[in-house]
Order: C-alpha cells, then structure tokens, then sequence
C-alpha cells in the first residue's frame, strides 16, 4: 500500500530509520544538520509510519543484538533456558513509547541539532523510550558536534541504559551515576537480557581503544566516570539480587585476560610524565584500569555464591552464578586483573609473602 | 617640544609557599584472625617500628617531611609529603614614553606596575611549581624505602596471626621458620 507523506514527514522517517540502523549514516547525519520548517502536526500516514518502524526496529534491534540466543536467565529467582520470547511473556516484553519519541523526532528533524538553540529535553521515560534514546545516542556518535549537543539533554544523561554504555561520553555530568535500580525489573530487565553480548562488545571495544589515549586528563575523566558507572550498576545488581544481568562485565574481563595483562594495556598511549603530582598520576592510572577493579567485586560475588547451601533462598542464582563463573574462568581471570590492577600500586604489600607464608 | 622619559619600577614581595603529594593503598592483611584481632597485630607491629598512635585511631610516623598514616582497623595506609618554604623574589622593569604623545606617565606607570606584579606572579608560580616537585621527589623516593619496610610488615602480621590462631587451636608443640624461604611450620597438639 502506498502512503503519502510530506517532505518533512519524509526526512523525520528517514531520521528515524537512521536512529535504528535501517538508513545510512552520512544521510541521517546531514538531515539532522538541515533545518526544515516544523508542521503543526504530522499527518495520519506519518504516525502509522512512525508507529511501524519504532515497533519492527526497536525489537529486530534487541534481538539482532542478542535476544535469540538460547541463553539462560532468572525468572523469579530461577534459572530459566531459552530466547528472549521463551523466556518472557509477551506482556512482560511488549515495547511502549510515549509522546517523549515523537517530540524528539520533531525537534531532530526541524532543528539543526548541531548548533540549535530550541530547547528539547524529555524526563520520567518510559523503558521503551530509553531503548530509544539509546539507539538515536548510539546512531549520532559519528558527528561529534551532534553527540556533544545530546549529551547535555536529561534524556541521555539520566538514561540508564545511555549511561552504562557510553560512560565516558557522558561523564561531564553534575547529575553523578544515574539509579540503575529500576533496570533489574520488568521491561527494562528484559532490554538488558538481550543487551548483553552488545555491552560486552562496547565495552571491550572501549578497553582496547584506551591505549589510544594521550591526555592523562581525558583517561582520569573517562575512567573515573567508567569506574563510577560500573559499580553503581553492579551494586544495583547485588541489590536486585539479579547478578546475571552484570555477565558482560565477567565476560569483558574474561576476554581480555586470556593471557596476562600489563597496565601499560591501557596506559600506553598516555604522553609525556603526566601531572607532576604522584598522587595524581596514581588516580589516572587507576581510573583507566576502571573494569578490571570490577573483579573485585565479581570475586566477593562468587565467594558469596559458595557459600548458600541448598536449602537457603537463591540457591538457584547462585548455582547459575558459580556456572557463569567457571565458564568465563573467573578463578584465573581475577588472579591476572589483580596483577595487573596491584602492578601501578606504589606500595605493594608484600601479599604474595604472607600468601606463601 | 617632545621629551622622552623612562620609568623604572622595582616591586618585591615574600610568600610562604606550601605543597605537597600524598598516596593512598590498602594493606593486603590476610584475614586469619576476627578484624580487630588483626588490627590490634598490626597496631602492636607498627608501634614496635616507631609508629605512634593519634587521636583519631590511627597510628602516625613522621620521617621528615614524609608522613605515615596507618589506619589498623582497616588496613588503609597514607603516605604524605609536605613541604613549605619562605620565598622573596623581586622584579623590575623599565619603559620609556614621551611628553606629547602616547600614553600619560600615570597611565604607563600603572601599566608597568600590572606587568611587574603580572612577573613576580609567574616567578612565584614557578617556584611553586619548584617545590611541588621535590615534594613528589621526595614522596617516590620514600616509597621505594617504603616498600620493603610494609612487606616486612604484612609478613609479621600474618606470622605472629598465624601462631595465634594455632594457639587458639590447640597446643602449640613446635614452630620451625625459615627466614630465607619464608615458610612457617607449626605443630599442635589437638
């Protein structure tokens, strides 16, 4: 069937087929640097479009990005085996977006976003929403002037899902780590259900690239606000008791320490002597080992998990814990991120002594 | 007729210039014992190396401008260094202006006055940026002495835990050390 639309209905679909990886990005980049002269409303045509392609983009993306693996999650404090749609009921995972969508479409499309001065922002999204806004964040990270106006909007800054996948992007928060609490139940649960090999593979990308890294202010920056983000997210975890939705962060080390690690991975590209303060260099270097420090609490995660006895609650998660653990190899992949996090310690204590000893 | 002048301004000033550069690690004390058994261990080792206690819980050894801060319930250590120094320094400069033209003497005379003060500020900064450095230095420096010093430390502790805890476990029939390899064997009767 064909529908007509106008030629600003058809640069906000084109725009909004970009945000969901169904348009080229260098078409979808120059229309949001084109002004275009707002409607007072979109036509009928125009919405069903809109309605159609956030419906069909927004799940292809979630399960192309890994929900249709056969992969193993807690339901209700027990493991349960399947792909996404197996695991959850359809009320459980149905997608619904708000009026927030449709405005940020319109100002996107009428706005040079560049350079705009129209004030947009949106707050109190729904999950749906913030796949969304994650998805429009992810597809603008190629124009840098685009990225660095979004990153200033609470729709990004307080999206959970925004934040813990491009930490470093949207470090110049006053705001602090967002509240993951609410990402370990319902929808948002199961967004991050099918997220998982996608935050790993963002994630590792983003380790590998700090070698890159010559500013010492820019590794502190980005690794503090890494460091930050990833442990509000893990305790969030603990709290929700939902350890299986932190699996990336085991399975991001459990790559990169496939063999040992020197700091100098990720310090490398660091120029010149840095601050003259030790104090300061030694916060740098820390920050940029943001997630191997995670396995810290990964560690103390499994030694909890050993210790829940099978009549006690969350004998299930546990299980399914301590399986995830022994996948990844989590025993040598912790033993090689403490070398590597004890290796820029001024003062190391002499632990392998008293170990021996 | 037009006349040149010159002014000549000197301007001179003394701070008391601080800086300093700290660390921060924890100690790696095995946990063989309750924490406050093993922070009272620790407590009693550093006393026995000079370490004193201070208000706040900690126990504190100053080895000139570096401090060490030991918290024993926690096992958090600080290293510090401080150092402060009185610094004069003094600075002239000179310009030359006309009767006629340009700027007033009063005008130029401000203008250098800004400059002079604008001089001293950066000689000021430099040395500053000066001590900064020797208390890094001397920070690094420390630490390297330092190291050994809280290996040996953390060995004792978990030593001396050790025999506790065997004592809590029955008795205590023979302890045979190694200095060399650092191994520790005790026998109990049970």
């Amino acid at each position: 069937m064909t529908r007509e639309v106008s030629r600003f209905e058809f640069t906000l679909l084109n725009i909004l087929r970009f945000f969901l990886g169904h348009a080229p990005s260098d078409r979808g980049l120059r229309d949001l640097r084109i002004q275009a002269v707002r409607p007072s409303c979109l036509s009928g045509a125009a919405i069903d479009l809109v309605k159609d392609s956030l419906a069909k983009g927004c799940v292809l993306r979630l399960v192309r990005a890994g929900g249709w693996r056969n992969d193993r999650f807690l339901r209700g404090g027990q493991p349960v085996l399947g792909r996404i749609w197996e695991r959850s009921p359809l009320e459980d995972r149905a997608l619904h977006f708000s009026r927030h969508v449709v405005e940020f479409l319109l100002w996107a499309t009428s706005e040079r976003v560049h350079e705009t001065s129209a004030w947009w922002d949106a707050k109190e999204l729904l999950p749906a929403d913030e796949l969304f806004y994650w998805l429009a964040f992810d597809a603008c990270r190629g124009d840098p002037d685009v990225s660095a106006v979004l990153s200033c909007k609470a729709a990004f800054l307080e999206n959970p899902l925004c934040r813990i996948s491009f930490p470093g992007e949207l470090s110049g928060t006053p705001f602090g780590p967002p509240n993951f609490d609410a990402c370990f139940t319902g929808l948002r649960a199961a967004i991050l259900e099918c997220l998982q090999p996608e935050l790993a593979r963002r994630w590792l990308r983003s380790e590998r690239s700090k070698g890159q890294i010559g500013d010492w202010g820019t590794m502190r920056n980005r690794g503090e606000a890494e460091h930050a983000t990833l442990s509000a997210f893990l305790a969030a975890a603990r709290r929700a008791n939902r350890l299986d939705l932190a699996r990336f962060v085991l399975n991001v080390n459990a790559t990169l320490f496939r063999g040992e690690l020197q700091p100098i991975f990720w310090t490398g590209g660091l120029q010149g002597s840095g601050p003259s303060r030790l104090a300061d260099r030694l916060e740098t270097q820390r920050a940029a080992l943001a997630m191997p420090r995670q396995m810290r609490t990964l560690c103390e995660w499994e030694q909890d998990a050993r210790a829940v006895g099978y009549f006690d609650d969350g004998y299930a998660a546990s299980q399914l814990y301590k399986q995830e653990w022994e996948a990844a190899g989590g025993e040598t992949v912790s033993v090689r991120a403490r070398a590597a996090v004890d290796a820029i310690e001024p003062l190391r204590t002499g632990t392998d002594e008293a170990n021996r000893t | 007729m037009s006349r040149a002048y010159r002014i000549t301004l000197k301007d001179s000033d003394t701070r008391r210039l601080q800086a300093g550069d700290e660390i921060g690690t924890r100690l790696e004390i095995l946990e063989i014992l309750p924490p406050e058994d093993m922070g009272a261990i620790l407590r009693e080792e550093l006393a026995r190396r000079g370490f004193q206690d201070a208000d706040d819980g900690t126990v504190v050894r100053k080895d000139g401008d570096v401090t060490i801060t030991v918290d024993p319930c926690s096992g958090s250590i600080t290293v510090k260094a401080e150092t402060e120094e009185t610094v004069h320094q003094e600075a002239n400069r000179e310009a030359s202006g006309f009767n006629d033209v340009g700027p007033t003497e009063q005008t130029l005379r401000e203008r250098v006055k800004e400059q002079l003060k604008q001089d001293l500020d950066k000689r000021f900064e430099q040395e500053q940026s000066r001590l900064q450095n020797e208390a890094t230095e001397r920070l690094e420096q420390r630490l390297k002495t330092l190291e050994p010093e809280i290996s040996e430390i953390v060995n004792k502790v978990t030593r001396d835990a050790l025999k506790q805890k065997a004592r809590q476990l029955g008795d205590v029939k023979e302890i045979s050390e190694d200095a060399e390899t650092g191994s520790l064997t005790i026998k109990i009767e049970v």
